[in-house]
């Protein structure tokens, strides 16, 4: 009888592996690919859809769904052994690589006590400043060393003036709501200024070069982007304040002791400093090497730096850095890479086209509102960075220019306001337990509706006279 | 998976009680103390909280590792230190768990799970355990760990809704404690016929009747008007049992669907005790059980015995 229980529950723990299994086993046997789409093209939709079930549903850990992607282009013959392993490791990944283990490296550095103090001297006491000075900090730091990377350095700085602010949270749940968001969405508007500010974005600069699109530098995409980071901060503290509306509308006693708490680090040590010296150099590289180099490469060497000069140990970077999200970006961007080869990327995006240019007649509407619109979607479902990896080359298919629809995606990958599951930042403001899924929904359509009009406004009125 | 116990030491009853926040695991820590101390049973306290996405799960760790410099404990050790507080009043004759005290930085993670260490828990009978994941599946690899007898949780609408998977793949006793009232002066229902686990639901009855002073009545229900055999001596070897520790019963043999009768004459006023189906699991999967079906469709406390 147990043995019985034990297989049922371990079918109802898998079942979306066993759907998703059925699904494919079903659409390769015995279902006709279209006329206009060649088997390996269909392989790889097939192989791209099955991972996207196992992606959202999670009846595997990464890393198997990974392997899974891999094998099965081998499997399926859509390529060799050979190319597939060489599709599967690229600058894309190594900066994905590279920037979670900085991501390691500079937390554990205790920075985020000096950032506590520079941001109560900066903005004061008052509640709206300081959710003012949440946001801005947020979006401007994440824009450059990635979103998890400051949420894990402003979130005890948030919970602290929570936890003074009132010893029970639940008598402070606007207030508490407004910080945490403050850093989530800070975080969040904020990573698509530059190609370090998330995966995705380097993800797109990786397929603008496999597909030909040509290349854009850091400073390039910083220009094309960085305004709308930097209107949509104030409109993010508007919506904040307007939506959780804080109890309290001065933090003096809370502020006060938090200052006691962090002016217990003391002095910045030359550790400290050193840290911070390290990163700018990375900075730098970046801004002017990335081009020869790679933003990988140069994520790598500052790696390398922090090991070196024994800013962080190699068992703490290897017990914290998320493998499963290097192998499955590195397996979602060679099945992608197969998605151009095969042509599959191209039969979809003319399906999306024969479809929708029915309803809308401009090509330059309909590629920028279904890049907007699938990749915003998707990345509230799934991952922004997974989304890129997946929609992106459909996307580039879709016609026009390349480098603007793939700036809209990346962009748009950032939409992922409603939930908890698409951003970093958002999953780590959830795991505390003080904010609900429903605070994501309340905010969310707000910071969506802006985003959408903010992006509107740039491709329109900025890009052009670039 | 199951740890081993010394031989030829009897092996104390271990119950596990599923708490979730202060102000909803109020009652179910009350009944779950009170049922322990009824057994005599060690009691486990498990909060199961929402796992991070696998992309995001080591941000959030790194997050986590972060908050603790700061003394920010993770989320879920406020529930269990507000736990270990409760039955310290609830048991407040028990001295050795009296002179436990909660520190969130001594934890044990191991097998997926973090147990806090209580010092001088030896006499305390109480384990405190934070688990991460799918509520059914992390109560049921707990139970599995640790051997439980029997797991309490409460009864809010969404245990009711998870009542199938509760049922089905839990592999100990399972008390729901739907719409329990502590001040209520409950009567204890045992639903008797010729399962397997009525002997233990009996046995288990009469403890708890003799500890709670409740009344008891035992229900057996025919879908004919014929009452088998099987049925019968069931009937009456309850009988024998609750007589031959001094409990007076009331005995009653109803016609009808099992399960509407057993709900109908539970109303809200009593407890009920039924043993687990004796269904193959297949079979449960695709028509459900008795002990499902009564779980889903009644309004007051019931445990199931395996």
């Amino acid at each position: 009888m147990n043995f019985y229980i034990d297989i049922l529950f371990w079918m109802r723990q898998k079942r979306w592996l066993l759907i998703a299994l059925i699904y494919g086993m079903v659409m390769h046997n015995w279902v006709t690919p279209p006329a206009d789409l060649n088997p390996a093209a269909f392989d790889a939709l097939i192989i791209i859809s099955m991972a996207l079930i196992l992606i959202i549903t999670e009846p595997l850990p990464l890393p198997a769904i990974a392997m899974f992607m891999l094998f099965m282009q081998v499997v399926l013959g859509i390529d060799t052994a050979n190319n597939v392993a060489s599709s599967f490791m690229n600058d894309a990944v190594f900066f994905i690589m590279g920037s979670l283990m900085l991501a390691v490296a500079i937390v554990s550095q205790g920075l985020d006590k000096r950032l506590a103090l520079g941001i109560i001297k900066l903005t004061g006491h008052k509640t709206w400043r300081i959710i003012a000075g949440f946001t801005a900090i947020s979006a401007i730091l994440s824009s450059f060393i990635g979103e998890h990377t400051v949420a894990a350095m402003m979130m005890p700085v948030g919970l602290t003036l929570v936890r003074y602010a009132h010893k029970d949270p639940k008598k402070v749940t606007g207030l508490t709501a407004a910080l945490l968001f403050s850093i989530a969405y800070g975080a969040t508007i904020g990573s698509i200024g530059t190609p370090s500010g998330g995966g995705r974005n380097v993800i797109m600069m990786n397929y603008w070069a496999e597909f030909g699109a040509g290349s854009v530098s850091y400073l390039e995409w910083m220009k094309y982007v960085y305004p709308m980071v930097l209107v949509q901060i104030p409109f993010t503290v508007l919506i904040l304040l307007w939506t959780f509306k804080p109890e309290q509308s001065n933090l003096d006693s809370a502020v006060r002791k938090l200052v006691i708490d962090v002016a217990r680090a003391g002095k910045m040590k030359a550790r400290e400093w050193l840290a911070i010296f390290l990163f700018i150099l990375v900075f730098l590289g970046w801004v002017f090497l990335s081009e020869s180099f790679g933003l990988g490469i140069i994520a790598l060497l500052g790696v390398f730096l922090y090991l070196a000069f024994g800013l962080v140990e190699w068992s703490e970077l290897n017990r914290k850095t998320n493998w499963g999200v290097i192998l499955l970006f590195g397996s979602a961007i060679s099945i992608g890479i197969q998605m151009n080869e095969t042509g599959a990327a191209e039969w979809v995006a003319q399906v999306i086209i024969t479809n929708l240019g029915a309803v809308i007649d401009s090509p330059e509407i309909l590629q920028g509102s279904v890049s907007v619109l699938l990749t915003g979607i998707m990345s509230n479902i799934l991952s922004s960075s997974a989304t890129v990896a997946v929609v992106g080359p459909i996307v580039l298919d879709l016609g026009g220019d390349q480098i603007l629809i793939g700036f809209m995606t990346a962009i748009a990958s950032a939409f992922g306001y409603f939930t908890a599951v698409a951003a970093p930042a958002c999953t780590i403001i959830y795991s505390s337990g003080l904010v609900k899924s429903k605070d994501f929904l309340r905010a969310g359509w707000k910071m969506g509706v802006l985003s959408v009009l903010s992006l509107l406004a740039l491709s329109l009125l900025w890009w052009p006279i670039l | 998976m199951k740890k081993k116990h010394a031989q030829n030491e009897p092996r104390a009853l271990k119950f596990l009680t599923a708490v979730s926040s202060a102000e909803y695991s109020k009652l179910t820590l009350q009944l779950g103390s009170l049922i322990a101390s009824v057994f005599d049973a060690h009691l486990g306290v498990v909060y199961v909280g929402e796992k991070a996405n696998e992309f995001h799960g080591t941000s959030v760790n790194l997050t986590r590792q972060n908050l603790d410099t700061w003394n920010i404990i993770h989320p879920g050790m406020e529930v269990l230190e507000w736990a270990l507080g409760e039955l310290k009043k609830l048991n407040s004759e028990n001295k050795d768990l009296a002179k436990i005290t909660f520190n969130p930085d001594h934890v044990y993670e191991e097998d997926g799970r973090v147990r806090v260490i209580l010092p001088n828990e030896k006499g305390s009978r109480v384990e405190l355990i934070l688990r991460e994941g799918e509520l059914v599946n992390e109560l049921r690899k707990e139970i599995q760990l640790e051997a439980y007898d029997l797991a309490i949780i409460g009864g809010s609408q969404n245990k009711r809704h998870l009542a199938h998977s509760l049922i089905q793949y839990l592999p100990s006793s399972i008390l729901v404690l739907q719409k329990f009232k502590p001040r209520k002066k409950y009567k204890l229902l045992l639903l008797v016929d010729d399962s397997k686990a009525t002997a233990k639901s009996v046995e288990w009855g009469a403890m708890i009747a003799k500890k709670l002073n409740w009344p008891v009545r035992t229900l057996t229900v025919s879908k004919t008007k014929r009452f088998g055999s099987g049925y019968q001596g069931a009937a009456d070897m309850a009988k024998e049992y609750f007589d031959s520790r001094g409990i007076e019963i009331e005995q009653f043999f109803l016609t009808g669907d099992p399960v509407r009768t057993f709900v109908d004459f539970a109303g809200d006023d009593h407890f009920v005790i039924m043993g687990a189906s004796t269904l193959n699991p297949v079979k449960q999967l695709f028509f459900g059980s008795k002990p499902i079906q009564t779980l889903k469709q009644s309004d007051v406390p019931i445990l199931i015995v395996r």
